[in-house]
């Protein structure tokens, strides 16, 4: 983690940095959706943050871990610092300041420093994620007075310091500091320890009552803990971590994707957006509201559907609303006989993992073997020719099929794709928007493929052998350890990874437990110590 | 999944609705149901079609409009001039134009009044072919009857495409289609409720007796970002009576032919009230991309196209009809049904054309959780 000036900002509260290097505890960047979450946490809804986030960087196909090695580029800090000064002056203006500041200034054309601190302080411990030095609050206070007195307004004395709250490195980063475990090593301390749970469990920063269990040391005992994560997993605001899980996982960047719309005139950004929610809506019905076996979301016949995604799907779904008013969300469940099933044969699945102009099974097959079963396919060599491939109207090939067998007679070729196209193929139905089909270019389409020797005719199949198949639920262990984490399991972290995937199949593959067992782990908040202790400063 | 069904809810209940003098069909194996994605007078232009020529456009044809009302060619002259030129004598045609009809020497609007203006006396369409039905029975017996270019059907009605087959507004084919009628889809589609087409039969796949519903929609057409119809979008059926009808046919080589009393279809009260003919027939060609390719035939209240024209004044007649009281005199001239008492054909023999792609219907009172079929 590189930030400028960072080790200088960092002098003002004392935190020691602990390396980033693997198996290590790692200093995450917030990302922009628990940005949105804590600003809305802590001043409400109505505050408008203004300004726009650069994109995450994704390793090892997570934004969470990507979170601990991005750096914070020049353009990054000045809308960090725009949305800052945005946001302090909504919550200092007239309309919002009697909900958000405890007290009133004695003269408001005047400093008051004991009511600027009263309201640092308090906004200050749930943005910083524990509360500020005396130091700190002593030098943000400090810079409030001047402020109000060169411009003769409390509030926007207050604004100011505020604003420098919400740009410094404390806010902006998840801090993880070490202390020592009486069981021996180093485990983050309380402060730490709840904003590990907060961000896992709830995709935000801590609320009041985490915030006072962790000043009551109650967080380092297993029942306080477990009161803390109990309580967090009977919220509604599980479903919001579990969203941030599940957008992370798949990759979804809010409608990004485009098609060409003279191929797929149906498909626009508004169905983008619209098939994340749907996969979404599908998951968390499934794994939360149903408490659901994991492997089921490969093929239960069940979603939500908008009237525009019905169109793309071909089933009917009449709206309520007026004329001109948004697509309203509907559960809606495929017949037993529909060749749909499970999010593999959903529009974020099929049409996200295909170029602009067709489908691609490649594509298809790679995403299901990397995202669901955590299987690494190689890249393509950079000489490799496409030209047979994205020939869609050749009279010889007119199925994908047939131009992949063409492509594969190439021995270079034929390694990767052997690996992937068996299972890509077994989604030809659907094309590159996501719409089903039998026939290419007025040919019939085979489905037949194979997963890891089982044999299957069609996506029903697939579906079904994914879902019998032992890396899927392995890989979503692995891949909600790495995300609540923020780093790939180690070595030292075998054994508690096949703890839990021993308890996720004996929970009979529940999500929501397994989850819970994460957020009850030791592994979530031991850290490696850091080589040669850190001078306050650096 | 594809939306050939079964017997459906929908489907039925019309059938169980229908009062037919022939008596009530049979209940339907195989239903298929369509929404309107495009309609428009169904024209066949073609070179030399014209016998006395294509009316000039618009910009030169008021200047004759300027003349018949007494204006010399140097007053007209310097009136353009001055158009030209800007300045505060700009629109002093487009004053005198739009206010040209003549009652005891006094101005009046001339589109509420179209007999009020002196006949233009407009050029009309003299060609062989037009689109549409022998409505009059008489076959090519009709006295200026038209050749479907079709189906090379002789004594085709269509008076409508003669009245208006010279104007350039309304000049084109199924293919390139008249300004007038393009530029009225573009404004009605996504401001009217769509008009929703079932056809039911016991196998669509053979030839044999079929049920066409048409019906109004709640919803109004649904586009894709690019404009274009949304194929397989959900409809509600309006349950308004006064655009539900329904009709026996027979499908013949995949197309389905339909004779009724006639067609009435409420549409949008600011361009056009409603859309009605009597003595309707109808050709729905089931196509095999899913989609219905449809001519509609039969004899509309004049009065109702032009007041259709009318309302969109003298913005309509410069940008999208051309000389509206010309088309009046052009109607009336060529109206060919119902008389009134002083012997004027109230009605005019019209061919429409109409698209269609595959949508779902579904009744008001629908489920929520509806099921895929």
């Amino acid at each position: 983690m590189k930030i400028a000036g960072l080790a200088a900002l960092l002098a003002i509260g004392g935190v020691a940095q602990v390396d980033a290097a693997e198996g290590e505890a790692a200093v995450r960047r917030i990302g922009a959706d628990q940005y949105r979450n804590i600003i809305h946490d802590v001043f409400g809804a109505s505050i408008e943050l203004g300004g726009y986030f650069s994109p995450e960087l994704r390793i090892n196909g997570l934004g969470a871990v990507g979170a601990a090695k991005i750096t914070v580029a020049a353009s990054d800090m000045e809308q960090y610092d725009a949305m800052a000064r945005i946001i302090a002056g909504q919550v200092t203006d007239e309309k919002h300041r009697g909900q958000m500041i405890p007290c009133r200034p004695a003269a408001p054309n005047a400093p008051d420093d004991a009511c600027a601190s009263r309201f640092l302080a308090k906004v200050g411990r749930l943005l910083y994620r524990r509360p500020l030095t005396a130091l700190e609050l002593g030098a943000h206070v400090a810079a409030a007075h001047a402020a109000a007195a060169t411009m003769g307004d409390f509030y926007q004395g207050v604004s100011l310091s505020l604003a420098a709250l919400l740009s410094s490195p404390q806010f902006l980063f998840r801090e993880a500091i070490a202390e020592p475990d009486p069981a021996g090593g180093a485990r983050l301390n309380a402060y730490s320890k709840a904003s590990q749970l907060s961000f896992f469990l709830w995709n935000a920063g801590p609320d009041l009552p985490l915030l006072d269990a962790a000043a009551r040391g109650e967080l380092a005992t297993a029942k306080g803990l477990v009161r803390q994560v109990e309580r967090m997993m009977a919220s509604p605001r599980l479903e919001a971590g579990m969203r941030a899980f599940f957008t992370d996982n798949f990759g979804f960047e809010g409608g990004a994707v485009t098609k060409d719309t003279v191929l797929f005139p149906k498909f626009s950004a508004s169905v983008a957006a619209s098939a994340e929610e749907q996969t979404l809506k599908t998951i968390v019905d499934l794994l939360l509201t149903q408490k659901g076996d994991y492997r089921d979301i490969f093929t239960t016949k069940k979603t939500y559907l908008t009237q525009e995604l019905a169109a793309i799907y071909q089933v009917p779904l009449a709206g309520e609303a007026p004329n001109g008013a948004p697509d309203t969300w509907q559960p809606f469940e495929f017949e037993a006989n529909d060749p749909r099933a499970g999010i593999l044969t959903q529009v974020a699945f099929t049409a996200f993992h295909s170029p602009a102009g067709r489908g691609s099974p490649t594509l298809r097959g790679k995403a299901l073997r990397e995202i669901i079963l955590c299987q690494t396919v190689p890249a393509p060599p950079g000489d490799v020719k496409f030209n047979l491939i994205n020939d869609t109207s050749n009279p010889l090939y007119k199925t994908a099929r047939k131009r992949l067998t063409a492509h594969r007679s190439n021995p270079v070729c034929g390694g990767c794709h052997k690996i992937v196209d068996p299972i890509g193929l077994a989604l030809e139905d659907f094309d590159g928007g996501g719409e089903y089909r039998t026939r290419e270019n007025g040919e019939a389409i085979d489905t037949s493929g194979e997963l890891d020797g089982v044999a299957f005719s069609d996506a029903a199949g697939l579906a079904k052998a994914v879902h019998d198949n032992p890396a899927a639920p392995a890989c979503a262990v692995n891949r909600l350890a790495s995300y609540a984490l923020g780093r790939a399991p180690s070595a030292s972290d075998k054994p508690w990874v096949t703890m839990l995937e021993t308890g996720f199949a004996a929970s009979g593959y529940r999500f929501i437990d397994l989850m819970r067992t994460i957020a009850l782990s030791d592994a979530l908040y031991r850290v490696t110590p850091p080589k040669a202790a850190s001078a306050a400063g650096g | 999944m594809p939306f050939v069904s079964k017997p459906t809810f929908r489907s039925l209940a019309v059938l169980a609705g229908v009062v037919l003098a022939c008596g009530a069909h049979a209940a339907a194996a195989e239903s298929r149901t369509y929404v309107r994605s495009w309609f428009g007078q169904a024209m066949y232009s073609e070179e030399n079609d014209c016998p006395g020529g294509v009316n000039p456009p618009w910009s030169e044809q008021r200047l004759k409009d300027l003349a018949d009302l007494g204006y010399s060619g140097a007053e007209i002259e310097q009136m353009v001039k001055d158009e030209l030129a800007g300045g505060n004598n700009r629109g002093r045609i487009n004053q005198i134009i739009s206010m040209r009809g003549r009652v005891n020497g006094e101005p009046v609007n001339p589109y509420s009044f179209p007999a009020t203006v002196v006949d233009p006396k407009l050029h009309a369409g003299g060609g062989r072919y037009a689109y549409g039905f022998n409505l009059d029975g008489r076959g090519a017996a009709t006295k200026n009857g038209f050749e479907d270019p079709e189906t090379h059907d002789k004594g085709v009605n269509n008076e409508l495409a003669r009245a208006l087959g010279c104007m350039r507004e309304f000049r084109g084919t199924l293919t390139s289609s008249p300004l007038y009628w393009d530029w009225t889809w573009g404004q009605l589609k996504d401001n009217e409720p769509a008009w929703l087409i079932t056809i039911a039969g016991d196998d669509l796949g053979k030839d044999g007796d079929v049920t066409v519903t048409i019906d109004r929609a709640l919803e109004h057409l649904k586009a894709n970002t690019d404009g274009s119809a949304r194929r397989d979008a959900t409809y509600r059926v309006d349950p308004d009576p006064r655009s539900h009808q329904v009709y026996r046919g027979q499908l013949k080589n995949g197309v389905v032919n339909v004779a009724g009393p006639g067609i009435r279809m409420l549409q949008d009260p600011l361009v056009a009230m409603e859309f009605r003919m009597q003595n309707v027939r109808m050709r729905l060609k089931l196509k095999d991309d899913r989609t219905l390719e449809t001519m509609i035939g039969g004899y509309q209240p004049w009065a109702d196209l032009y007041y259709s024209f009318a309302g969109g004044g003298a913005g309509n007649e410069s940008a999208s009809t051309g000389d509206m009281p010309g088309i009046f005199y052009l109607f009336r001239k060529f109206a060919d049904a119902d008389p009134d008492e002083t012997g004027q054909n109230a009605s005019i023999s019209a061919t429409y054309y109409l698209q269609a792609i595959p949508a779902f219907v579904v009744p008001v009172a629908a489920p929520k959780m509806a099921k895929g079929q």
